[in-house]
């Protein structure tokens, strides 16, 4: 079977069984469709529903971007998978075995991420589980879109005290474009990176919903760093905070593995909560 | 600069002296590569053979490049605590990857075509260095400590610009970002290993026909005027090689700030001698040795993929201190 | 280092003159920014308007005169204590050590309060300049940019151990922002250690006389009963302790220290105490427009003071090197 990816098409045999994965978020998905995997990289923190393959049982294939070629050569797999991170090691790791590299491409998140999770589904005959989670999420989607209304939202990134603001046509636009919260300030739409602003630009944008990332959760729990920014005179006199709707992100949904069915899952559900 | 006054006889044994230790380190250097090839070979070893020679290039290009550029660096400033990288090319080079990121994104950066990348990088550098030397060299006095200064402020200046990008970046691009910006000799394509290796042979032959005039240059600018030998254009012709050579070393794994400095300075510790041609060929065994002993180390022993630049850098560091604190002793 | 000063004496119109211009601009930049705020609206006491200037505004003001005319002093102090107009915080190591103290501090305290971070990070840039000073004091052979040379490759060690524990820890990203220099995080509350840093540069005017006596050399000063090392060591304590107390509340601001005090001395001549308030009047005046420039530039959006001092400086330093470059001893 031939499968189209983010670096071209691969031919790889029917349902393959030894399987290296690279990526957090394929590897979420394929544990949650049940699929065996044979190598994982190293990684550290690992959320509890991954923490097994930190365990001897699973090969250890290198790092989350860069692979041990030799391991992953020596464990002789049938399909490797890449995304992200690792999609550099795409052309090196295609000379061992067939390779598929499913990036998400974050301008168009969730058409893209249903493009690279059929491709799962496809590879490991598993399509119709994959379709009625997709369409779940479409679903539900749709109604947190018709409950959304006219309500207006700011996603902002706290990192190392200071503040960005990211629009639509970024990471974390899902929220914006899919799920239906109006942009709060005009003209965030287009990059996909975001902009510096200070707490006065909260305060002006005045947002009914504030959804806040908080890059600096490696140092302690997530959230408490961005509240401590956050937390002042000017961002507490906003709609957001008076109505308790300031929302803390999950870093491991947001953007440490954001292209799994649980993810976007999550995600939808954490916007859908927030407008309830 | 006093010399002692040498006979015949004593200069062609301390010339035997220094053939010696140049025997013994191309020696070590044999040594390394190959425990570096065959150690822990299992599995499929006919591709796993692959990718260590891969890797060995890639080190022996790099290794060349640094050393050569080091040296060269060094001679001409007359300085020997420098070393070309912290004249903003590192700077240079985070600043290319960190907007890539930030106007495209990390898929970018992760599928392009590194042929066009790597490309891209060495061009932006060579105008870079090329457009510095110009411009300040066409204004004024041949002051290379100018230069080295104003390499440094543009260092600053890059490097306060991709901060900024780094901190918009959002945070899953943030970790491609990151990750390219450390230096890696895993994954490098073959094409531009055999073009960089071109470029790099290229160069050190050229500097190979420059040794002798170098000599003299390092004796200073009055002795070489003296000694007929036409210093500034020597000067420029080494400058050209350097950037050339930084240009391309970082542009295929990243930057390693510190190992020239580390074995430019080694290597001239353990021949004894100014003569370029010996230190050249120690710095550029060294190099070798340092980068495929310390991945060996890393990889083999601690089973540690990535952090061979870092300990570099970091025993490259200390070095340099070690090296301010005995110079100032004399 | 005895040098003509470029214009005469420092007269005192000009430094009215001066502050007058800091006056004007720093009133001015109470009404920039993204909230509505306008004078009209204050004299009416709107209460939205009063609070965008007590939370945000004037401590914002407060942030940047009190850090600009510190580092510029801290500057001007390490100049002069070095001997050598290119030994400043940014190069002998200080606010790279310092921004390893934060780092530190950051893994091992979590996001614990500020205070420990300052102190982490002042005890750091202490060890950090000592450190290079101690270097500095054996090397025999002083040249004018060997030394600062040097300082920025000790740096450059402290900077890549710092980048490899932040890259493992994972707070890459959040030490670039952290250490970074912007004023837009400033709000009421969130400044109010650098005051501490503005009573430390009131502590270097109060040894000016002795720093300079320092600055002509460890026989010149002892001779005239100046205890060489014990004033050198407090310099360079103040000078330390601005910078990681700077790092810490806003981020590295580049270049001021350096430019500034080259700037004062270039017009003023050496004597301390002259170029000490001129100093810190320039170094507040030069971060107050950039930063104004950084936030009229992508409005509403906001460029950080460190982006636009990195780009002002940076043309100011080379000008400096090439066009002055003779009259500071260079040639």
């Amino acid at each position: 079977m031939t499968v189209t990816h983010a670096q071209g098409s691969t031919t790889i045999p029917a349902t393959p069984e030894k399987v290296v994965v690279f990526d957090l978020g394929v590897l979420t998905t394929l544990d949650e469709l049940g699929v065996p995997v044979a190598g994982v990289p190293v990684a550290e923190n690992l959320p509890d529903k991954l923490a097994k393959y930190a365990g001897d049982g699973y090969t250890k294939v290198g790092s989350l971007f860069e692979p041990d070629y030799e391991k992953v050569n020596s464990l002789e797999p049938d399909l490797i998978v890449v995304a992200g991170r690792s999609s550099a090691a795409y052309p090196e790791l295609s000379k061992i075995a067939p390779t598929v590299d499913l990036s998400v491409d974050n301008t168009k998140f969730l058409a893209s991420f249903r493009e690279r999770t059929e491709a799962l589904g496809t590879i490991f005959g598993k399509q119709t589980e994959v379709e009625r989670r997709l369409d779940a999420i479409d679903t539900a989607a749709a109604g947190v879109k018709a409950k959304a209304g006219d309500r207006t939202g700011l996603i902002v990134l706290t990192t190392g005290g200071k503040i960005s603001a990211h629009g639509a046509g970024g990471r974390f636009g899902v929220i914006h474009d899919t799920l239906g919260v109006k942009p709060a300030a005009e003209g965030l739409s287009t990059d996909t990176h975001g902009q510096a602003v200070s707490a006065e630009f909260i305060a002006k944008t005045d947002p009914d919903l504030l959804y806040v990332v908080d890059r600096d959760s490696a140092i302690g729990e997530n959230g408490a760093a961005a509240k401590q920014v956050l937390d002042n005179a000017l961002v507490n006199g906003t709609k957001a905070a008076k109505n308790g709707k300031i929302v803390y992100l999950d870093p491991f949904t947001w953007y440490l593995a954001p292209a799994a069915l649980s993810s976007v899952d999550g995600m939808v559900k954490a916007v859908g909560d927030s407008l309830s | 600069m006093t010399a002692p006054v040498l006979t015949e006889a004593a200069l062609a044994a301390t010339r035997r002296g220094q053939g010696r230790r140049l025997a013994v380190l191309a020696l070590l250097a044999v040594a390394v590569v190959a425990g570096f090839v065959l150690i822990g070979l299992t599995g499929n070893w006919e591709y796993a053979l692959g990718v260590r020679f891969r890797k060995i290039a890639t080190m022996t290009v790099v290794g060349v490049a640094v050393a050569c550029s080091s040296v060269l660096f060094q001679t001409v400033t007359g300085n020997r605590i420098l070393t070309p990288g912290i004249m903003g090319f590192d700077q240079l080079f985070v600043l290319v990857q960190t907007l890539i990121v930030f106007l495209f994104g990390a898929l970018a950066l992760s599928t392009a075509d590194p042929r066009l990348l790597f490309a891209g990088q060495v061009t932006v550098m060579v105008i870079f260095a090329g457009g510095l030397y110009r411009w300040l060299f066409g204004r004024r006095g041949r002051d290379l400590y100018v230069l080295v200064l104003a390499g440094v402020v543009f260092g600053t200046l890059f490097g306060s610009l991709s901060s900024l990008a780094a901190r918009l970046i959002n945070p899953n691009d943030f970790v491609v970002l990151q990750d390219s910006l450390f230096a890696s000799f895993n994954q490098v394509d073959p094409d531009l290993l055999a073009l960089s290796a071109l470029l790099v042979a290229g160069m050190a032959a050229w500097t190979v026909r420059l040794t002798g005039r170098l000599d003299v240059v390092a004796l200073g600018r009055d002795h070489a005027l003296n000694l007929g030998v036409h210093h500034a254009s020597v000067v420029n012709q080494a400058l050209v090689i350097v950037a050339v050579l930084v240009s391309v070393s970082t542009a295929l794994v990243g930057p390693i700030t510190f190992l020239g400095l580390l074995v430019a300075n080694l290597a001239r510790q353990l021949t004894g001698t100014f003569r370029h041609r010996t230190v050249l060929t120690a710095a550029a065994l060294l190099s070798v040795i340092v980068l495929a002993g310390g991945q060996l180390v890393l990889e083999r022993l601690l089973a540690m993929n990535t952090a061979l630049s870092v300990i570099i850098n970091f025993v490259g560091g200390a070095y340099f201190i070690a090296l301010l604190i005995r110079e100032s002793r004399r | 280092m005895t040098r003509r000063p470029l214009s005469g004496r420092l007269r005192a119109w000009h430094l009215v003159a001066g502050t007058a211009l800091l006056a004007v601009l720093a009133a001015g930049s109470l009404f920039v920014g993204v909230s509505d705020l306008t004078p009209a609206g204050l004299l009416a006491g709107r209460p939205e308007e009063v609070r965008t200037l007590v939370e945000s505004r004037l401590p914002r003001l407060l942030a940047i005169l009190l850090a600009g005319t510190a580092m510029s002093v801290a500057g001007l102090v390490m100049m002069h204590l070095t001997g050598n107009r290119f030994v400043s915080p940014s190069t002998a190591g200080t606010t790279e050590s310092a921004t390893f103290g934060v780092l530190v501090a950051t893994l091992f305290a979590g996001g614990e309060a500020v205070i420990v971070k300052m102190v982490t990070a002042v005890a750091f840039a202490l060890l950090g300049t000592f450190f290079f000073m101690a270097i500095l004091r054996r090397l025999t052979f002083r040249d004018m940019i060997l030394v600062p040379l040097a300082g920025i490759m000790f740096g450059g060690v402290v900077g890549a151990a710092t980048t490899f524990v932040a890259y493992r820890a994972d707070l890459l990203q959040s030490l670039g922002a952290w250490t970074a220099g912007d004023f837009s995080g400033v709000l009421r509350g969130r400044y109010e250690l650098l005051w501490i840093a503005g009573a430390v540069t009131v502590l270097g005017y109060l040894y000016a006389d002795r720093f300079t006596v320092a600055g002509l050399g460890r026989g010149f000063a002892v001779n005239l009963g100046v205890r060489y090392d014990r004033v050198v060591n407090t310099g360079l304590v103040l000078a330390a302790a601005i910078t990681a107390v700077v790092v810490v509340t806003v981020g590295e601001v580049p270049f001021v220290s350096l430019i500034v005090p080259n700037l004062v001395t270039l017009a003023l001549g050496d004597n301390l105490r002259h170029a000490l308030p001129a100093t810190a009047l320039t170094g507040a005046l030069f971060v107050l427009l950039c930063d104004i420039a950084g936030r009229i530039i992508r409005f509403p959006y906001e460029i950080p003071v460190s982006t636009v001092l990195g780009v002002v400086g940076a043309a100011a330093f080379l000008a400096l090197l090439l066009g002055g470059g003779k009259r500071m001893g260079l040639r």
